[in-house]
């Protein structure tokens, strides 16, 4: 038979027994046969005296069997209030041959007692608190005590001690006095079954014991149900006495002081019921040098009592967490405290009356000093108390600074350099950094934090990263503006290991694709790196840039050209201050300065593309700014990302973006005067014609028609040189016909001939209707040569969009428009 | 019916920290089905963004865009229209109406959505739509200097668009409506 079988047995067996007694008990009752009755009744209770079950079996068997006492129980109640007393029935019971059936038998008898005649009640329940300690057995005691309880529970009484007046009954001094022995002598009872049997089953005892605690820890919720703890009853008694004393209130006979001491006595008394109350539960936690009743029990005070009570015990109940066995986890139950309060202190700001802070700190010095705690330990609790600062005294960053400077210290003196991103001490700084962070969301206010800094230095180079991360990440998120210089490089030395390449960096390729997420964050980061007066503005750039050159070509190119356009935008701020700010135009030179070393610097990274469009951007900048020379400062732009193009950019598709480009931005910029711009158009025509592919070629040249047509010059008027125009379409014409394929030349020949109509729109003479129906009878006659497919038919469409669209023109043009007028002699 | 964003140049993070918050709350998923961005993202991130909003994700490249794999200009087939999509940096003069037709003419579509001006724009020409959402970061832009952040939600329903215009305006999102029917 296996254990669990046998079990099953052993309870089955117990189970039929107490209800065959039990229907005999109740069968007596029902013939007034108490005798008799009782007789049962005992045999029903000798059950329990069990040694053969398990905890969980034996709970089973003690709820069947309290159960069947409750029809005692009523009868001898329902008897009694009908007047039927039998006086030595408690005498009685005492002859019953077995103490557990009797002290069972007592304690229902005793409580009838107490609740037909209440002047009984203090006497009798320290009675049966006492007897009870007959049964020494864990198992039996406990459970025997457990049915005092809650036979106990609603004649407790719970009047507020006062000395001056007799109370028979008991005053909630007596309940105090008989729940905390109950709970010494449970609590004895729990902690003496880890010593029985044999060491082996040592893991089978701890379930055991496990599975028992919250028969103890009952006592505890008893005690603080008593309202005579809670404030509550307190508060009323205050506020009537405030009324009274409102009606008597005379102040020439009543002085103040006096009046104060009875309006506070309530607030007195319930302190002095806590002050005996916990002390007593402590006293019996720490004396009974059990490990598990120790953690278990002090985790049971923290749920069990109210807030109040906590505020104000807090100072005994931290000192005694010092006295605690070696191997309990005090951090878990100090830190479930500080959380308990933070939560009470948040939703009460009344609660100000104690210097909990204060407090708490003290004490966690005194528990850190006398317990050799783990370093994360220590660390975990400044985390609660950085928790509490910041959720209760969000104004306080001292509060935060306090507990930062503390871990500062702890690890100054355990001679801590470096704390591995692998250590459980890094896990739970890493946590305790981040409090203030999401706590605040405002980097201003976390910078203000003096010891931040430092602590972030404590992490090894993954740690500091997650925390550069980290901060800026919310930076980002909540829009915070770093405002000067000095906060300016505060914050860059924090994020430094996205700054720049650190010493302790572990060597080897990092994942790529993170690195480019952290660099476009710390690019972001520049646009919050903003004063609202510009010389400062200026200022915070230059700072930015020290710190950035610092990166290395990986990194320069993420977090230079936000701090170009931030420059670009600085300058036009300045350009509207021209009225305000003699110096503007010194200043805008300097910015275009600082630009054209910033963007050096990225090509002395052998990048091209970009600096190329920096320039560019720069350029058009420039051009918006009419300032002193600003005419050579817009053209050593341009002619640098020509440079660029013609030196660096060497794969035709990229030729062809950055032709364009550079022919577009030309097109946009009016400042040059005719013997700068001359040469550039000419350029600019030049370099499309010469790029690899013929189709390119013939592309880029018409767009740079452009910049003969509507492009300004310094003057202010559009060219529109139609010749020259019409010089660069005729070459596209040229080119296209140069092309091999049919299909090609015909796509190319429709673009074209959109270009001519373009410029024919536009005014330009030199396109005339003959032009444009040799063009048009070209793609006629190639176009139905072609082998039909997606990319003819894409051709077709275009050129019969293109058509439609003439038609279009013409139909729609009145009399006067002479230029649409003309074209009707078009071979549609 | 079907809703299409429209949202392009954010610039980040080279020319800005981010989207305003006022249009990432708007921005959800659940509500668009196809998204087209007239590109300039410039990061990842940006792009798995709009993944988030809607699955159908189009994009062209813009001129700071360092993905090669973004074609220069697409077409979208929305219901019964057909969408071109090019970022307009290569359409010169910059913004040019006509300039913007012969493309419309060249991938022969019914709408043409172009960007890189930053500037929100919406007209009519040969009865074809053309539409620039503007820079949903409002991004800073040397020829415009302006800028007013800004989207387009395009909901298209049988031969009809209607352009909700989504502008940021002193902290405030302001919401404009623009109707389109194709003949």
């Amino acid at each position: 038979m296996t254990q669990m079988e046998d079990q099953e047995k052993q309870l089955e067996f117990a189970l039929a027994s107490v209800q065959k007694q039990g229907v005999h008990m109740k069968m007596c009752l029902d013939k007034n046969k108490l005798m008799e009755a009782l007789k049962h009744a005992s045999a029903m209770l000798a059950e329990l005296r069990t040694s053969l079950l398990s905890p969980k079996s034996y709970y089973e068997l003690f709820m069947k069997v309290t159960n069947e006492l409750c029809y005692l129980d009523l009868y001898l109640v329902e008897e009694f209030e009908r007047g039927r007393k039998v006086d030595d029935l408690y005498q009685i019971i005492q002859y019953a041959g077995n103490i557990v059936p009797r002290l069972y038998l007592l304690i229902t008898v005793g409580l009838v007692y107490i609740k037909t005649n209440t002047n009984l009640k203090r006497d009798l329940l320290k009675d049966l608190v006492e007897m009870c300690r007959g049964v020494q057995h864990p198992l039996r005691g406990l459970f025997l005590r457990h049915y005092l309880l809650q036979c106990s529970k609603n004649v407790l009484p719970d009047i507020p001690d006062n000395e001056e007046t007799e109370h028979p009954e008991g005053t909630v001094r007596d309940s105090i006095d008989f729940i905390l022995m109950n709970f010494a002598e449970m609590n004895k009872l729990w902690v003496r079954m880890q010593h029985q049997g044999h060491s082996r089953e040592k893991e089978r005892r701890e379930k055991e014991r496990e599975e028992l605690k919250i028969l103890v820890g009952t006592n505890l919720v008893r005690l603080s149900h008593l309202d005579s703890i809670t404030l509550d009853k307190y508060r009323k008694l205050h506020k009537k006495l405030i009324q009274c004393s409102i009606k008597v209130n005379n102040p020439k006979f009543e002085p103040v002081q006096q009046k104060f001491h009875l309006l506070c006595y309530p607030f007195v008394m319930w302190k002095q019921h806590l002050q005996v109350v916990l002390p007593g539960i402590l006293e019996q936690i720490v004396s009974c040098r059990d490990a598990i009743a120790q953690e278990y029990l002090m985790e049971c005070i923290i749920q069990v009592f109210p807030d109040e009570f906590h505020l104000y015990t807090l100072n005994v109940f931290l000192k005694s967490c010092c006295e605690l066995q070696p191997s309990v986890n005090v951090k878990t139950i100090v830190i479930l405290m500080i959380n308990r309060l933070t939560i009470f202190t948040f939703h009460n700001s009344n609660a100000s009356e104690v210097k909990l802070f204060e407090v708490l700190t003290e004490q966690i010095a005194n528990i850190i000093q006398s317990r050799d705690l783990p370093l994360e330990d220590t660390v975990s609790l400044q985390a609660a108390m950085v928790g509490l600062a910041l959720k209760c005294y969000p104004d306080n960053l001292d509060y935060v600074d306090k507990s930062l400077q503390t871990i500062s210290d702890t690890f100054a003196k355990r001679k801590i350099e470096k704390i591995s991103h692998k250590n459980p001490v890094s896990r739970e700084l890493m946590a305790l950094m981040k409090l203030p962070i999401d706590n605040y969301n405002d980097l201003l206010l976390v910078m203000k934090l003096k010891h931040f800094p430092e602590i972030i230095e404590y992490f090894d180079y993954t740690g500091r990263k997650t925390i550069a991360i980290y901060l800026l990440q919310n930076a980002v998120q909540c829009r915070t503006m770093i405002p000067s210089v000095e906060q300016t490089e505060i914050v860059l030395t924090m994020v430094s290991p996205l700054v720049k390449d650190q010493p302790d960096q572990p060597v080897g390729e990092e994942d790529p694709e993170d690195f480019a997420e952290e660099q476009s964050l710390l690019g972001r980061f520049v646009h919050h790196m903003k004063a609202d007066e510009p010389d400062l503005q200026f200022k915070i750039l230059m700072a930015e840039r020290e710190h950035f050159s610092l990166g290395g070509n990986k990194r320069i190119c993420y977090t230079l050209p936000p701090l170009v356009f931030q420059a670009y935008q600085l300058a036009l701020i300045y350009s509207g201050k021209r009225k305000e700010d003699e110096l503007w135009e010194k200043k805008c030179r300097k910015i275009f300065q600082f630009c054209h070393q910033t963007i050096l610097e990225l090509t002395k990274a052998e990048l091209a593309e970009l600096p190329l469009r920096l320039f560019l951007q720069g350029a058009l900048t420039i051009s918006q700014i009419n300032f002193k020379n600003y005419e050579t400062v817009a053209y050593e732009f341009y002619s640098q990302a020509f440079t660029l193009y013609e030196e660096e950019i060497s794969e035709s598709k990229c030729q062809l973006a950055a032709i364009i480009l550079l022919i577009g931005t030309f097109e946009k910029i009016n400042c040059f005067d005719e013997e700068n711009a001359e040469p550039v158009r000419t350029q600019c025509a030049l370099a499309a014609s010469k790029l690899l592919k013929k189709p390119d070629q013939c592309r880029a040249v018409a767009i740079s028609s452009h910049l003969f047509w509507s492009a300004q010059n310094n003057v202010g008027q559009p060219l529109q040189d139609g010749k020259r125009v019409m010089d660069c379409l005729k070459k596209c014409v040229r080119i296209t016909k140069q092309c091999m394929e049919v299909s090609v030349q015909v796509q190319l020949f429709v673009e074209l001939l959109n270009y001519y109509v373009y410029f024919y729109e536009r005014g330009n003479n030199n396109v005339s209707v003959d032009i444009l129906n040799q063009l048009i009878g070209q793609i006629k006659k190639e176009i139905t040569g072609l082998t039909a497919n997606e990319e003819t038919e894409q051709i077709t469409k275009h050129f019969e969009n293109t058509i439609a669209y003439l038609q279009n023109r013409i139909e729609s043009a009145d009399t006067e428009d002479s230029v649409f007028k003309a074209l009707e002699g078009l071979m549609l | 019916m079907c809703s299409v964003l429209v949202i392009g140049d954010m610039h980040v993070p080279f020319r800005s920290s981010g989207l305003p918050a006022q249009f990432k709350k708007l921005l959800t998923p659940g509500k668009i089905q196809h998204v087209l961005c007239t590109g300039n993202l410039c990061t990842k991130e940006m792009y798995e963004f709009l993944k988030s909003i809607a699955n159908d994700v189009h994009i062209v490249r813009g001129d700071f865009d360092e993905n090669l794999n973004y074609p220069d200009q697409k077409v979208v087939n929305v219901g019964q229209f057909k969408v071109g999509l090019c970022h307009g940096h290569q359409v010169i003069p910059w913004g040019d109406p006509e300039s913007l037709a012969l493309l419309q003419r060249q991938l022969d579509v019914d709408v043409l959505v172009f960007g890189h001006t930053h500037k929100f724009d919406a007209f009519e020409l040969g009865n074809k739509f053309f539409l620039n959402p503007g820079s949903a970061t409002g991004a800073f832009n040397p020829l415009n200097p302006d800028i007013i952040p800004s989207f387009v939600v395009m909901d298209i329903q049988s031969s009809t668009v209607v352009s909700y215009v989504y502008r940021l305006v002193d902290d405030e999102v302001k919401i404009e409506k623009i109707q389109y029917t194709k003949k």
